[in-house]
């Protein structure tokens, strides 16, 4: 009899376990892959035309649970030290304290704070830090189909941002010949971890 | 981009507005003494530089999170405030010493607070490094500020805060070059106050008889946290190379030339144009060097192509 009592313990034991561990799978982590992922941005030069580039150093995951989205989170950061815009001295000149002040803000960061599933994607409300200042965006990020490939689960996502620099504390004085309203582009395709 | 009415807009103000307020003092006190005189001289540059910086549309926000910021919402004030009790009538010196030290020692890191110079964000420096660089940076410091002070004690005239304004105008010109607009931008007010606030103690040292002397200490104080301030966002935030921001810094130490026996003795004027002569010389030279090295970096965001002539390529073999 108290061996009988023993087993089912046991068996109620592991099986809690993995109940429990089933519900904490619910959810899949992702890591930002830099290879397939990229952050780009452009700006209008004169309002006649368009300046396009990118950060190349960029880091981020995000948890996928498809049961229950709003327990989705995401989160990304940029390395403004990157800045990329196919011109050295202009690169240069970005990295300076009256644009990126990287040595000062060496991060761009997103942090989730509520997700909701829309069509096609998911509306992803959170914090944004960029140059010292952090505020509350929307983002809509459209995608989240997923594919196996070589034995590792992917999903990827893409979205669109406009932000006006002076929001973010950028001096007008710099703003000059750039224009205020900067659009960035993320195209992010995570690999399960 | 760089707007040179409004860089002179902010010049005036700052200087118009130290002058009046260390005039409209004197004229309500007297006589003059040299403490007053002294608090005066801070007040109005604090008053000066305020209004400057306001012309320039200078954010103030709170907390300073920017090293521009900290420069002026921090270290400013405090320097005021030393300079302020330093000046006291009944202040021991090695009290006023004491506090001045202080401050050149926790400058440095109160600039560099939350770079990646000392949060090791980006592997910039290590500890050890961080360390041995805001050791360097508080003895720059207190050791041209110490020499100055020293100087100014020694002579009398307005020629040490003439060329500790012009070096710091200098050094504005010379960060806004290195590509930091709004850094050098700052130097400007500060270099008109320096200048405005000298010219009007010196008015009223000449009026009420005091020695000259006993009013600079506060504007040589704040003159050389000031140009310290604006060189070393320069360069550890901006583009300003190490060698330019030495040579800048030191530069106005070169009015102890002036000190030689056979010179020290000569006419006022001569000694002081002899040591504004001094200190224009090399900073026309940095100058140079600067505008140079913005020729050459700036070129291509200038919208420089390369000539036409350059881009038709010869027919070779390969190339056909």
């Amino acid at each position: 009899m108290r061996r009988l009592v023993s087993a089912w313990a046991l068996v109620l034991v592991i099986g809690t376990a993995v109940c429990g561990g089933g519900t904490a799978d619910a959810a899949d982590e992702y890591a930002y892959d830099l290879v397939h992922s990229s952050v780009s941005f452009k700006a209008r030069h004169l309002d006649i035309s368009w300046i396009h580039g990118r950060f190349n150093e960029v880091e981020g995951k995000f948890s996928l649970d498809r049961e229950d989205p709003a327990k989705s989170t995401f989160e990304l950061t940029i390395k403004t030290d990157s800045v990329d815009t196919a011109n050295k001295a202009r690169d240069e000149h970005l990295r300076q304290p009256d644009y990126f002040d990287t040595k000062q803000f060496p991060t761009i960061e997103f942090k989730s704070k509520s997700t909701k599933p829309i069509k096609g994607g998911y509306e992803v409300t959170g914090d944004f830090t960029m140059h010292g200042t952090t505020k509350k965006i929307t983002l809509v990020l459209m995608g989240g189909k997923e594919h196996e490939f070589k034995g590792v689960k992917r999903v990827a996502f893409s979205t669109e941002l406009k932000l006006k620099r002076s929001d973010f504390g950028f001096d007008k004085n710099a703003i000059g010949p750039i224009g205020d309203e900067a659009l960035i582009m993320i195209d992010c395709e995570g690999m399960r971890k | 981009m760089p707007e040179p009415l409004l860089y002179l807009k902010s010049m005036g103000a700052a200087a118009i507005a130290s002058a009046m307020f260390v005039l409209a003092m004197a004229w309500r006190k007297r006589p003059v003494s040299s403490a007053w005189l002294n608090s005066a001289c801070v007040l109005a540059m604090g008053l000066g530089l305020a209004l400057g910086c306001d012309v320039l549309a200078v954010r103030w926000t709170w907390p300073p999170v920017k090293g521009l910021d900290r420069f002026l919402m921090i270290v400013v004030p405090m320097a005021l405030g030393i300079e302020l009790i330093a000046g006291l009538q009944r202040m021991p010196r090695w009290i006023a010493w004491f506090l001045r030290a202080s401050l050149a020692a926790a400058i440095p890191r109160i600039l560099l607070h939350g770079s990646v110079y000392l949060t090791g964000a980006g592997n910039q420096w290590t500890r050890w490094e961080a360390g041995v660089a805001l050791v360097v940076c508080g003895l720059l410091l207190a050791g041209t500020w110490g020499l100055l002070l020293l100087l100014s004690l020694r002579s009398e005239g307005i020629s040490i805060p003439l060329a500790l304004g012009l070096t710091t105008q200098c050094a504005g010109l010379t960060v806004m070059l290195a590509g930091y607009l709004k850094g050098g931008a700052t130097a400007f007010p500060l270099a008109a106050t320096i200048v405005a606030t000298a010219i009007a103690a010196k008015l009223i040292t000449m009026r009420s008889g005091i020695p000259a002397k006993l009013g600079s200490p506060a504007i040589i104080g704040i003159g050389v946290i000031g140009l310290f301030g604006v060189l070393l966002i320069g360069r550890f935030f901006g583009r300003l190379s190490t060698g330019c921001a030495l040579a800048l810094l030191l530069i106005p130490l070169l009015c102890w030339t002036a000190e030689v026996p056979f010179l020290r003795h000569r006419k006022p004027w001569l000694v002081g144009s002899l040591r504004l002569a001094l200190v224009a010389i090399p900073l026309v030279v940095v100058l140079a060097g600067a505008k140079r090295d913005f020729d050459r970096n700036m070129a291509p965001l200038l919208g420089d192509m390369p000539r036409h002539d350059d881009l038709i390529l010869e027919p070779t073999r390969k190339n056909f």
